[in-house]
């Protein structure tokens, strides 16, 4: 069941149509990857899931309820991490938590219980007391999120949460974020890592100029703009003949040789591959090393918007 | 209570940093301290003499002395010099040498003032001593007169004139209206309650830099994306910004009170006026906050810090201001502030007394804290 529904919606600065008609839905513990360029309008799209931000046209429903700035029922399903460190660094880690917990309705014994609960959870409970200035950008980066799960959010936001973060803290968020979705929390993310987006999300939505390109999964997304997997063969033996019989198998689009090394185009490199091994066994040739590369999402993503992610 | 949770966490964040306790709270103590010794205490002007020690010169030098005045002895010509030139003395006389015997022997002598350019307190002091030449020449020349008439020695006419009873004339000098400053009140209780307008609202103007930190650093639309309405929101930051200042304002009264002994007057009326300030204070301080850049709420608290602040007569007395200026002074609201606080500290007021005050400072307030309102919601709204 979509725990996030949106549907058709827009948003206009003047005269400039910031969100154009973008629809998708989150299910419960699936992650969603937001891919876009800069000035996409990703961020004017959470701005108005997160309810900050009053849309133009279209709807958003949360867990079937219609959102919108004003409701603070839906705002309550939600946990929202943002791209900034939207934190009171002369505060301590625990008072930050503190705080953002009573805007939540958590205070007294159950509030002091879940801010133990997210700092444990992100890994800062040693630092709980200490002054968020004095912290390093990923252990910042960590009591972001902490903020965002304080609620046990339902659809859990975040808008590039691992920015200018260690490789260790990268990890941990991410580790985290699996987790999260592990226990059924839905979320949506966004990111300039390509591999972070082939590492957590189910789905993916690559928007550009304000409309949803494609959506979907990461193979859907890669056979729906035609790109093929490329297998790169080293062998012994005679190279140009096993060509010859590869290039008359199905699936197989085009061979090139090049003295021990060959390459083959294929639509499914893994469903080809135990028929290529066969056919190269029969023909002589031992195969002594094997690479195969599929088309990833930043090849998609060029694909759909001439740009790189990180552009 | 989350209106609650936002106030008073703004109020935590100020006085939990130890620069804004100087600022906030130690400053004001400083600044009341010291103004109060400028405005206030031993007022006399200090006149250093000089030169000859006769008695006719010592019957001068004494006649220099007076409530206001006081002489004082200086060892010769070189160090009297000294001490006016570095203001110890506001000015100096030197008696020659010879003035005793050419005053007996009815020659001109000629006395020296020493003064420093541009001290107000020289400018009186000058006055003063050419009036007590003129008088004490006045009883010599009689004496003289005197002498010659009834063959007398000139020290025995001396003492006949100057015990002389003669009907004179007289300057009868009455007073219109009241005293700015009535005798007799502490110069702290000049000193307070301008300070505690002035910085009151200079810290509401500094804590409008925090609100454009929390916006630039999402901190406020994070607020916003959790389930509180924008209205409490902007209650919360408004309510922080009048708790900062209503502490602050406290705490000087209280302060200057136990420090200074300053009588705040009427209770009801100080508060009244405090809390309105405080209003406005907060009112201008959600209006600045609610700019763009730091940079440019900075500059432009400061400058309506000091300059309303100035202009308003918490920095000089705004008895002092020439007409038009006292004027312009009036659409400040620091000048409605101190007249309230005049009347009441000064003139012993109650807070029916300061309505006027109390009404404009009170529409001054509706004014800045809507406006200040509006602007906070709607910037937060539009999601900036």
């Amino acid at each position: 069941m979509p725990i996030l529904e949106i549907t058709d919606l827009t948003k206009r600065y003047g005269d400039t149509l910031a969100v154009d008609g973008v629809s998708f839905s989150i299910d419960e513990g699936e992650t969603y990857g937001l891919l876009g360029p800069n000035g996409a309008g990703k961020t004017t799209t959470i701005s108005m899931i997160v309810g900050v931000l009053d849309r133009d046209g279209g709807e958003v429903r949360l867990d079937g309820r219609l959102h919108s700035v004003t409701n603070a029922e839906t705002k309550a399903l939600i946990g929202y991490v943002p791209q900034d460190l939207a934190l009171y660094q002369d505060l301590t880690a625990r008072e930050n938590l503190r705080f953002f917990g009573r805007l939540y309705g958590l205070a007294g014994a159950e509030g002091t219980r879940k801010v133990g609960e997210v700092l444990e959870a992100v890994g800062l409970s040693d630092r709980a007391n200490e002054q968020v200035a004095k912290f390093s950008g990923g252990m910042m980066r960590r009591l972001n999120i902490a903020i965002g799960l304080l609620n046990k959010p339902r659809l859990l936001i975040l808008d590039e949460p691992t920015a200018g973060v260690d490789p260790q803290s990268r990890n941990a968020i991410l580790n985290t974020v699996q987790q999260l979705a592990g226990e059924g929390v839905a979320v949506l993310y966004t990111t300039h890592y390509m591999e972070e987006a082939e590492r957590l999300c189910d789905r993916v939505g690559i928007v550009d100029l304000g409309r949803m390109k494609a959506e979907g999964t990461r193979r859907e997304l890669v056979s729906l703009v035609g790109e093929n997997d490329r297998v790169l063969l080293k062998g012994d033996g005679d190279m140009k003949q096993a060509a010859a019989v590869l290039s008359g198998m199905p699936d197989i689009k085009q061979v090139t040789v090049d003295g021990a090394d060959a390459e083959l185009i294929v639509t499914d490199a893994r469903g080809t591959l135990p028929g290529v091994f066969e056919t190269l066994t029969r023909a002589g040739v031992h195969v002594r090393s094997v690479e195969v590369r599929e088309p990833d999402l930043e090849a998609v993503f060029l694909h759909l918007t001439g740009k790189a992610l990180r552009d | 209570m989350k209106v609650t949770a936002i106030g008073l966490l703004n109020l935590r964040r100020v006085f939990r940093d130890r620069a804004n306790i100087f600022f906030v709270i130690i400053t004001p103590f400083v600044m009341i301290f010291v103004m109060g010794l400028f405005f206030g205490g031993n007022q006399q002007l200090r006149l250093g003499v000089t030169g000859a020690s006769g008695p006719l010169a010592e019957r001068l030098a004494t006649a220099f002395d007076s409530g206001d005045v006081r002489v004082e002895r200086v060892g010769d010509a070189d160090a009297l010099r000294a001490d006016v030139e570095r203001g110890r003395l506001h000015s100096g006389v030197i008696i020659p040498a010879t003035y005793d015997s050419d005053v007996q022997s009815g020659k001109q002598s000629e006395v020296r003032l020493i003064t420093r350019p541009n001290d107000w307190g020289a400018v009186d002091l000058g006055s003063w001593v050419r009036t007590a030449v003129q008088q004490e020449a006045a009883l010599l020349k009689a004496a003289r007169f005197a002498a010659q008439e009834r063959g007398d020695s000139f020290d025995d006419a001396l003492r006949t004139v100057a015990t002389a009873t003669v009907p004179g004339i007289d300057v009868q000098v009455s007073a219109g209206g009241r005293a700015a400053v009535p005798s007799g009140l502490s110069q702290f209780a000049v000193s307070a309650p301008p300070l505690l307008l002035l910085y009151t609202f200079l810290t509401a103007m500094t804590t409008a830099i925090g609100l454009v930190q929390a916006r630039t650093s999402g901190v406020l639309r994070r607020m916003y994306a959790s389930p509180t309405p924008a209205r409490s929101l902007v209650a919360g930051e408004a309510a922080g910004r009048l708790i900062i200042s209503l502490v602050q304002g406290l705490l000087i009264m209280l302060g200057s009170a136990l420090l200074f002994g300053v009588d705040w007057g009427d209770p009801l009326g100080a508060a009244a006026i405090l809390l309105l300030f405080s209003l406005i204070g907060g009112g201008a301080a959600l209006l600045l906050g609610s700019m763009r850049s730091e940079g440019g709420a900075l500059s432009l608290g400061v400058v309506l810090g000091l300059g309303l602040g100035a202009l308003g007569g918490t920095m000089v007395p705004l008895e002092t201001f020439s007409g038009t200026l006292r004027t312009i002074a009036m659409f400040t609201p620091h000048a409605w502030g101190y007249e309230g606080f005049a009347e009441l500290v000064r003139h012993g007021a109650g807070i029916l007394d300061i309505l006027p005050q109390l009404g404009v400072l009170a529409a001054f307030a509706a004014v800045l804290f809507t406006l200040g309102v509006w602007r906070l919601r709607r910037v937060l709204v539009a999601g900036n």
